[in-house]
């Protein structure tokens, strides 16, 4: 028996009616889908420029387009199942694109592709196989929405996407079906026009539905900031972030009318997991209805009826939201900037965030405390002041200047520094770098902050950094940058990887999970390091949320400052899942996450151990030298 | 209504403070300034006055004297709100006493016929809370010290005095008055940027003290300046934690006065 490969069959000629029939829906559905999407890209293009938005360098933008549009990596990487059967959806669309011209050019006369030639019969084979993955994954898809409903797709069912779904089946089984009729039948006349007609509602549908992202998110994901979490800077004496509508910029326009309303950020929020008004998805649709009602020349307040005040400030700038979003959403200049409009312009008012703001105008730190403390506990612990012939300025930090943990995780590093021989200083005078500033939006005291500190460094000669505080050293190394060059900076879980080798593992070997924190894993992409030294101490342990996934502590954000939380505490919730693991000891990198978990475990006598990895690495020196007494 | 707010800038209080080589003042180079911290609740309270008066002729006037760095904080006033400031030009406000400040800023005020005169009660680095009750006597005007909340009435203001021991008064003055405020009615307002960038349109003028009054030589004069000497007296509370608890309530109560 001889096997022959099915070919695609085609109504070989079309009559004038049927010419004029498929010439006026065509246009009907052209027309349609321009009437909503020319107004969208008005909304878009109207927006306010980018104010430091540079195409340039083209290279990572060609690289991150492959990479989450092309490849669809990131939807299947952080959602495997429902994430490959987006692809398979999204790869026949793409092999799709020609055979869709070839069935339009064909009514004419002027089909390109022949399944009787060689290269069409191939091409709408290998077409083939896509459309049976595509019918496949969207079939999935619509069992997943429907059936298995996560709650992520929000509560109420979207039979929008049901019909979409049904249509690109029906595009899919339309195809498909023509490979097993001939030419001459009717049922191939039938199955032509069937396709025709769901391509023709499908187009329309498009701009009217969370669908558009399919003609948007690949020039999102393009034309995005790129990095993570980056703030665009403040042009001329009117700007302070997203204020009202004409603040919108065309990049914010464009991200919000990209969402797919998947819920990924939702899903990840630390605030919504823990019964808090923020929702990163409903802001995101907030101003996408603010878009929709008022336009990008509105002066009506973002924050208002579109999007609570009290929901952006519970964001802890964590991250997961932008590092999660598959369409090239950027999150967090959205959030910092609709704080940036309500702090910069004094409309946001609250009583421990007005303080913190006044202990940064006029003292030196965040906690408020004199800088008389600071210098004691150098004096304390003798710790050298930088003067420019040592190779490391040790930045303290508020944390690591006053906070009784914090000290102790500096005293740690400071011997394990001197046990290796390397010579470091610590600054006479340090200020706050500005992150609680910055992430709250205060860009006048962000900024003096910033520049003070940046003088001082200048002053003292400072090359090189090393920090406790990841917060410090994304806060020194990315956000200073717009007032200058920052020294070069690390973070202390970089330097002690590297010096691993002149450590000792601990004898007592225990059980040990660490905490990413935030500003560390998904801000500076260190994941490796700090567990390279927190297994000095034992075997390490992963908590269920770990690496990229990581689940905040809540301090983050200025949050650590601004009082009680409603709802769960968050730390609580992270230290519990931590503690979970059965790890004796709970090792951590931040001295933010170290004193949120310090609180949750305090009245928990079964707790495990608290430890930064700069104690752990601590641990294992020989004797203490001297001078190491009390913090 | 017509607020006129005198403002001193001190040293902030965070810097570490040096006595200069002749003994008779602080070294000041490489000190940070700030607003004194009772003239920053002068200026939010009459804030808060202009706000709740609705009315758009209202004005908050901030005065200060000094040498050149006192227009930064001038400009910090007027970017938390202030309409329009006058800064005296005296580089030897140390060697004048409260009557000579008190002079130079009476005569810039009486041209401006303000309805009120705020102004901290005191200084945190000299602290002697004499110049705004001089001011007061030098104007003319009748005055009401330690205020914590003013509110403007048909006749006048009625203020909220704070007394000792958890005390306060309620008074009725006419305008013009003139009130020195105590810190701590108000939470202060932080600075924003907005208000930066709009201070820099609004009118700081310079007045040369030298040519707005002459003013008598002090009568009051800085002999020497020291440090207080550090002494520790820390007590150790014995017995059970809920005795010592006890011991240690009845000593915030009645030594320490913080309960």
């Amino acid at each position: 028996m001889n096997f022959a490969f099915p070919s695609l069959a085609e109504p070989q000629h079309f009559s004038l009616a049927e010419k004029l029939l498929f010439s006026t829906l065509a246009l009907a559905s052209v027309l349609l889908f321009w009437r909503r999407f020319g107004v969208v890209l008005g909304k878009i293009l109207h927006s306010k420029k980018d104010p430091g938005f540079h195409l340039a360098p083209i290279l990572p933008r060609i690289r991150d387009f492959v990479w989450e549009v092309a490849l669809q990596a990131k939807v299947i990487r952080q959602r495997p199942a429902a994430g490959l059967a987006h692809a398979f959806v999204f790869w026949a669309f793409c092999a799709f694109v020609l055979v869709t011209l070839n069935h339009c050019a064909a009514v004419f006369g002027l089909g390109f592709l022949s399944p009787d030639g060689y290269l069409g019969r191939a091409y709408f084979l290998f077409a083939a196989l896509f459309a049976l993955a595509c019918a496949v994954g969207i079939l999935g898809l619509f069992v997943r929405r429907f059936f298995l409903r996560p709650k992520w797709l929000g509560e109420k069912l979207s039979w929008e996407s049901g019909f979409i779904a049904l249509l690109i089946f029906a595009l899919m089984a339309t195809y498909l079906a023509a490979f097993f009729t001939a030419d001459a039948s009717p049922s191939t006349r039938a199955l032509w026009w069937l396709h025709t007609l769901a391509l023709f509602v499908f187009l329309p549908i498009l701009p009217y539905t969370k669908h558009l992202h399919l003609v948007l998110s690949p020039f999102t994901v393009f034309f995005s900031r790129g990095g993570f979490s980056r703030i665009p800077p403040l042009v001329g004496d009117e700007d302070f972030g997203l204020v009202a509508g004409d603040s919108l910029t065309q990049i914010v326009s464009l991200q919000a009318y990209s969402c797919v309303e998947c819920g990924r950020c939702t899903e990840h929020c630390p605030a919504n997991n823990t019964s808090k008004l923020l929702n990163p998805k409903q802001v995101v649709l907030g101003l996408r209805d603010y878009l929709n009602d008022l336009g990008p020349a509105s002066t009506e307040p973002l924050l208002g009826k579109y999007n609570a005040q009290q929901a952006v400030f519970e964001c802890t700038t964590c991250g997961a939201c932008e590092f999660q979003c598959p369409v090239g959403i950027e999150h967090l200049p959205i959030l910092i900037g609709l704080r940036r409009g309500a702090v910069n312009t004094g409309t946001w008012e609250d009583d421990h965030g007005g303080q913190l703001f006044l202990n940064l105008e006029r003292g030196s730190n965040a906690l408020g405390i004199s800088p008389s403390e600071r210098d004691k506990f150098i004096q304390r612990q003798q710790l050298p002041i930088f003067d420019g012939t040592q190779e490391y300025c040790l930045w303290l930090g508020c944390m690591g200047s006053y906070d009784p943990k914090g000290r102790e995780i500096v005293a740690d590093l400071a011997r394990v520094m001197r046990h290796l021989g390397i010579t470091f200083g610590v600054l006479r005078k340090e200020k706050c770098t500005g992150d609680p500033a910055r992430r709250l939006g205060n860009d006048l005291v962000f900024q003096q902050l910033a520049e003070a500190n940046l003088e001082a460094m200048a002053k003292n000669k400072v090359k090189k950094i090393v920090a406790i505080c990841p917060h410090c050293v994304r806060t020194i190394q990315e956000d200073w940058k717009e007032f200058g060059a920052p020294p070069i900076i690390e973070h202390h879980s970089e330097f002690l990887a590297r010096h691993l080798h002149q450590l000792q593992p601990a004898q007592n070997q225990e059980k040990i999970v660490f905490h990413d924190p935030c500003y560390l894993g998904r801000y500076r992409n260190i994941y490796d390091e700090p567990r390279a030294v927190a297994s000095l101490a034992g075997t390490i342990v992963e908590a269920p949320r770990s690496h990229e996934r990581s689940f905040c502590c809540g301090a983050g954000g200025g949050l650590a400052f601004l009082g009680e939380e409603s709802g769960e505490r968050i730390g609580q919730v992270r230290a519990a899942e931590l503690a979970a693991t059965g790890a004796e000891i709970v090792g951590t990198a931040c001295p933010f996450c170290n004193s949120m978990f310090r609180d949750a475990f305090a009245a928990d006598s079964a707790a495990p151990q608290l430890l930064d990895i700069a104690q752990i690495a601590a641990r294992a020196l020989p004797v203490r030298e001297p001078g190491n007494g009390g913090v | 209504m017509k607020i006129v707010v005198a403002i001193k800038q001190v040293p902030d209080r965070d810097e570490p403070v040096r006595i200069d080589s002749a003994g008779k003042w602080i070294d000041e180079s490489d000190l940070q300034f700030a607003m004194n911290e009772p003239d920053a609740h002068a200026l939010e309270e009459a804030l808060l006055l202009k706000e709740k008066s609705g009315d758009d002729g209202s004005e908050v006037i901030v005065l200060s004297a000094g040498p050149e760095r006192v227009a930064t904080t001038l400009r910090e006033a007027l970017a938390k709100g202030a309409d329009r400031a006058l800064h005296i030009l005296a580089d030897d406000l140390a060697s004048r006493d409260a009557l000579g400040v008190a002079q130079l800023l009476a005569a810039a005020i009486r041209p401006e016929n303000p309805d009120l005169v705020l102004t901290g009660l005191q200084s945190e680095d000299l602290g002697m809370g004499q110049t705004g009750v001089i001011l007061a006597e030098l104007l003319g005007l009748p005055h009401s010290t330690l205020i914590l909340h003013v509110d403007k009435i048909a006749s006048g203001i009625e203020v909220k005095r704070e007394l000792e021991e958890g005390w306060y008064q309620t008074i009725q003055l006419p305008t013009p008055a003139v009130l020195t405020i105590q810190s701590g009615g108000n939470k202060l307002r932080y600075a924003t940027l907005m208000g930066i960038k709009r201070a820099k349109n609004k009118e700081l003028r310079a007045i040369a003290a030298a040519g707005l009054v002459s003013t008598a030589p002090p009568t009051v004069v800085l002999e020497k300046l020291s440090l207080p000497q550090r002494k520790k007296s820390t007590q150790m509370l014995e017995g059970t934690p809920k005795q010592a608890a006890a011991a240690l309530v009845e000593k915030l109560r009645t030594e320490a006065r913080a309960l």
